[in-house]
């Protein structure tokens, strides 16, 4: 508040102030046409009084103030004047002497963002009062006092005895966060351990959900009777023994070779049958196509006459006499009369042909047993081959091999085969773990459209 | 006779089989936490025997459940847990499309998260079911702690997977349990038996990872989470069979030896102990300081007469094994910055060998190359410019091969620039009448105790056959060195050979009966009869069997006359190249 009065002050004083109430006359005056204006509001006032001529005035004060430190008419003349009689002669001296400084070695000089920033006017930085300030200081400072004086007497105040005899608090621990299960820094603890028999009834455990429900016992066998870990073939030693080798090299042959082969017969299918080329005959037979007409009439005739064939065909049987039935009857009789005698007596003459029967006999059980062991030993075979769990089928994983020159000649110089993360993924597909998949494609949403920029455009 | 109409696919196998879209709305789920549940659960597709009743006289493929195994997961808490994280990515979205950023921190705060641990109780609900099982964790926890930390999977995991390999490496080399290594073109093989369980587990190559595209990482991030988990509690309690500290803790003592300047060239402090550990130069601190060389004494039963010889067996094997666990014991081993610095420490560590390597190599390094105590130093490369004359120079195949063949092998095959002999896969048991390599048969003499001199010898001396024209001035001399070594009878030939035939008298001895030989032939004579007595059927598959024995030896004789034949070649070849 201080320095803006001293301002309205110095201003009053200056001889070109003029006060604001000729300043209003001479703005109405130079309008011509008196307005009327109702300043009894702050509002109103502060809108339609005139202040630019304060305005400047007090501008051109700071100005003053910020350049010099102060109102230029209160300055002595010394400070404000010198007596130029020219440059003085040791200085004369010095400035090339500097200025080959410079060229020489590049002299520190501040930056030029730094310049800008400094501060520049003159004007003191009003001391900031509250940083000295205290509120309620005087209060505070006497309650010390007191305290101090009480204190040296060995009084104990009221207050000071029931902070002393507060009740402890019970430390709230943060409630336990279970921490993530890839915490490298976790504690583990003996989880086998036989633990002591609760004491709760296993029915209310069950009944109030605190029981886990066992886990059926069906569910530890194992989906596949492959072992976790398929040790590579004597010939993948990375400096292999030779036969070894060459067994390796022939089984990845092999492997390739049925590829090979299947890829073959895909292209012979693919190729196109040269019997199946358009010849002359063939295209100009097309090209008549439906214009000869001779052929169908004959057609037609042909169909008509199949068709009174199939009407003829339902035609209702006779009845039979009653005669006939009777024989029939009979006839019916004595074929059934036959046949059981017949049956008769071949179980008669079954008695002499115990020895072939049982034979006979001997020989299907034996079938069966060789079928039985066929099947067991399939199964078998079975239970060690990847099974069909989804869409896709299961892709063994490419051979790991070296050929005889990519073999390295010592532990240093060999270079690795195969990625043993695939290895361990097709070997989790292999025993039946997870199913075959392949990786979702990306599937576009929104159309991609392509847009000339207008930089491009113009250059083509 | 009437009734109602039996509808088609409503009762028999349709109603045991679920399909994967239908278990996925009845859990409530969508399709990736779905198949996670399924991996963690231990729950498998099933292939319906008849699909096409199962699949309602539909033939399109699709993945079945079992419908009993489904009703089994709508117990699962951890299905809760799903549905709650889902809801918190929701809400998280959500928060951040408003640019409400406490509410995001907020959130955050209160991520759901779970434990597996019930799940591991609940699929290995003893002990040993676990150990039976971790071959797969080990191969999981092994892969993905060499991956980089790109962002293909969680750092954490990453960080996770190398604690626990490094506390597993380190219970095996405290177990000495090692068996078998195998380098091979994709990994390197290991196997341990640990509890009377074998154990085989893969590791990768350093630095050899390309990403293949065609493997879904979400399906082997499930995994391993179950399997971290599964081999964090294993490592507990082998750790506490073997009465050390969980989590491990380097021996005071050991830990003393380590060079300790450079240690905060490698790491930050908070790091630098799991990279201690990870140098598997140190031995590990026990609960109870106990005194060494406890052997476990095999409990004695009163056994009847048939078992003793059993018994008697036992022990010796025991024996063996204990003498074999100290394979490198009292061997200083130093190895080159260019040899697999893990796998070979771990390999000495196991069976008790001192190592070390060059500081700026890794932490952890005990000695230098200076040290004039060091027996053994690994290089893998042609030459070396500074020897030292008091210690062997080895390439790294030596170490592996010595554990395979269980003794120390000769050096002489694996000196510097040496062509090294193959490495053979100690997983193939070959049965007799197979084809066996003859660097088998030469590692399975010396297993005997049998010298390898002659093998040598000849090799040599058929080169120096070739080599030379002066052969026998040459023979006089070596005859001379292998009066010691040879028997009588082997040079009395080789005698006979070089020279021409000394016609001589001597006096008859009388011949002594070979009682040996005797009941050699007494046996065959027994076996010849038994032939004879064989009815005629069994006469046949005997005959069959005999007939199949042999042509498999066949085969094999073929096998190893062009083996020779290679070789042979091969020598020519490279002799040709000298000359």
């Amino acid at each position: 508040m201080a320095p803006s009065r001293r301002l309205r002050r110095v201003a009053a004083s200056q001889p070109g102030f003029l006060n604001l109430k000729t300043d209003s006359g001479g703005a109405a005056l130079a309008g011509g046409r008196r307005k009327r204006l109702n300043k009894n509001k702050k509002k109103s006032w502060n809108k339609h009084s005139d202040i630019n001529d304060v305005d400047a005035f007090l501008e051109d004060v700071r100005l003053q103030e910020r350049t010099t430190g102060g109102l230029l008419s209160e300055k002595s003349d010394e400070s404000l004047f010198f007596l130029d009689a020219g440059p003085p002669k040791d200085q004369r001296v010095s400035q090339p002497a500097e200025e080959q400084k410079r060229s020489k070695g590049k002299a520190w000089r501040p930056l030029r963002i730094d310049l800008i920033l400094q501060r520049d006017s003159l004007v003191p930085i009003p001391k900031d009062v509250l940083a000295y300030q205290k509120p309620n200081a005087k209060k505070l400072r006497r309650i010390a006092e007191k305290a101090a004086q009480l204190s040296a007497k060995g009084v104990v105040t009221r207050r000071q005895k029931r902070l002393l005899n507060r009740p402890p608090v019970k430390e709230r621990t943060k409630k336990a966060v279970t921490e993530a299960n890839n915490n490298p820094n976790r504690d583990y603890y003996d989880m086998w351990r036989e633990e002591p028999k609760g004491t709760s009834d296993p029915w209310f455990l069950q009944q109030t959900g605190k029981k886990r429900v066992p886990r059926p016992e069906r569910m530890n066998e194992k989906p596949s009777v492959l072992p976790a870990v398929e040790v590579i073939a004597a010939g993948g030693s990375y400096n292999p023994e030779f036969f070894s080798h060459q067994a390796l090299l022939q089984e990845a042959h092999n492997v390739e070779l049925k590829r090979q082969k299947e890829e073959d017969r895909i292209a012979k299918q693919l190729a196109v049958n040269k019997e199946h080329f358009a010849t002359e005959e063939t295209v100009m037979k097309e090209q008549v196509e439906g214009l000869v007409e001779e052929e169908e009439a004959e057609e037609e005739e042909e169909a008509a006459s199949e068709e009174d064939v199939a009407v003829g065909a339902i035609v209702m049987a006779e009845k039979k006499t009653e005669r006939q039935r009777r024989k029939e009857r009979v006839e019916k009789l004595k074929v059934q009369r036959r046949q059981a005698n017949r049956a008769k007596s071949d179980k008669r003459q079954q008695l002499f042909q115990l020895n072939s029967i049982k034979k006979t006999i001997k020989e299907r059980e034996t079938n069966t047993k060789v079928k039985q062991e066929q099947r067991k030993s399939n199964q078998e075979a079975e239970k060690a081959q990847p099974r069909r769990l989804g869409k896709l089928k299961f892709q063994p994983q490419d051979m790991e091999v070296q050929l005889s020159n990519e073999l390295a000649g010592s532990l240093r110089q060999l270079k690795p085969e195969g990625s043993v993360l695939k290895d361990r993924f097709k070997s989790l597909q292999k025993r039946n773990l997870i199913e075959p998949r392949e990786r979702a494609k990306f599937k576009r949403v929104l159309k991609v459209k392509y847009v000339e920029k207008r930089a491009f455009r113009e250059i083509t | 006779m009437g009734g109602t109409l039996k509808k088609k696919y409503e009762s028999g196998s349709v109603t045991n089989y679920i399909t994967r879209n239908k278990a996925r709305k009845k859990l409530q789920l969508s399709l990736p936490d779905f198949r996670r549940l399924c991996i963690l659960k231990g729950i498998y597709p099933r292939e319906p025997k008849n699909k096409k009743k199962v699949n309602k006289g539909s033939t399109a493929p699709r993945t079945f459940y079992l419908l009993k195994d489904i009703r089994f997961l709508l117990h699962e808490p951890i299905v809760r847990k799903f549905r709650e994280y889902k809801i918190f990515v929701r809400k998280l979205k959500r928060a951040y499309g408003r640019t409400e950023y406490s509410t995001v921190g907020r959130l955050k705060d209160n991520k759901p998260a779970y434990k597996l641990d019930h799940i591991v109780k609940e699929r290995y609900p003893s002990f040993i079911d676990a150990l039976r099982d971790i071959d797969d964790a080990l191969c999981m926890c092994f892969l993905f702690s060499t991956f980089a930390r790109t962002g293909k999977c969680h750092v954490q995991t990453i960080q996770l997977c190398r604690r626990l390999t490094v506390e597993w490496m380190n219970y095996v080399i405290a177990s000495r349990a090692l068996r078998k290594v195998f380098i091979s073109i994709k990994g390197i093989y290991y196997q341990a038996e640990v509890m009377g369980q074998i154990i085989t587990w893969l590791v990768p190559y350093q630095f050899s990872h390309d990403h293949p595209t065609d493997v879904d990482y979400r399906v082997m991030a499930t995994f391993t989470e179950l399997y971290t988990t599964l081999l964090g509690f294993v490592n507990f309690r082998l750790y506490h069979s073997l009465n050390l500290v969980y989590p491990p803790k380097l021996d005071v003592k050991s830990e003393s030896g380590l060079n300790e300047e450079d240690v905060d060239d490698y790491a930050m402090s908070s790091e630098s102990y799991l990279e201690k550990l990870s140098a598997l130069s140190t031995t590990l601190a026990q609960v109870v300081s106990s005194t060494e060389d406890e052997e476990a004494e095999l409990d004695k039963f009163p056994v009847e007469e048939e078992d003793v010889a059993k018994l008697e067996a036992r022990e010796e094997e025991q024996k063996q094994q204990e003498i074999e666990k100290k394979l490198f014991e009292g061997l200083k081993i130093f190895l080159n910055r260019e040899v697999p610095r893990e796998s070979l420490a771990f390999l000495i560590r196991c069976f008790g060998g001192q190592v070390s390597w060059d500081r700026s190599v890794c932490i952890g390094s005990t000695y230098n190359v200076t040290d004039e105590t060091i027996t053994h130093q690994i290089v893998d490369r042609p030459n070396i410019d500074k020897q030292y004359i008091n210690r062997y120079y080895v390439q790294p195949q030596w170490l592996y091969d010595c554990v395979n063949a269980k003794i120390l092998l000769p050096v002489e095959d694996y000196f510097l620039g040496v062509t090294l002999p193959p490495h053979l896969s100690p997983f193939v048991e070959e049965k007799d009448g197979d084809y066996v390599p003859p660097e088998k048969l030469k590692i399975m003499a010396l297993q005997r105790g049998e010298k390898p001199v002659r093998a040598q010898e000849e090799e040599e001396e058929e080169e120096e056959e070739d080599d030379s024209e002066e052969e026998e001035e040459e023979e006089e001399d070596e005859d001379e060195d292998k009066v010691e070594e040879k028997s009588l009878k082997k040079m009395e030939e080789q005698r006979s050979q070089g020279n021409s035939l000394p016609v001589k008298v001597t006096a008859g001895k009388v011949k002594v009966d070979n009682l040996e030989r005797l009941e050699q032939e007494e046996k065959a004579e027994e076996k010849r009869l038994a032939i004879m007595m064989m009815k005629k059927r069994e006469k046949y598959l005997y005959d069959k069997i005999m007939f199949g024995k042999k042509r498999k030896i066949r085969e094999a004789n073929k096998l190893t006359a062009k083996r020779k034949a290679h070789d042979d070649a091969e020598k020519s070849s490279k002799k040709k190249t000298r000359k």
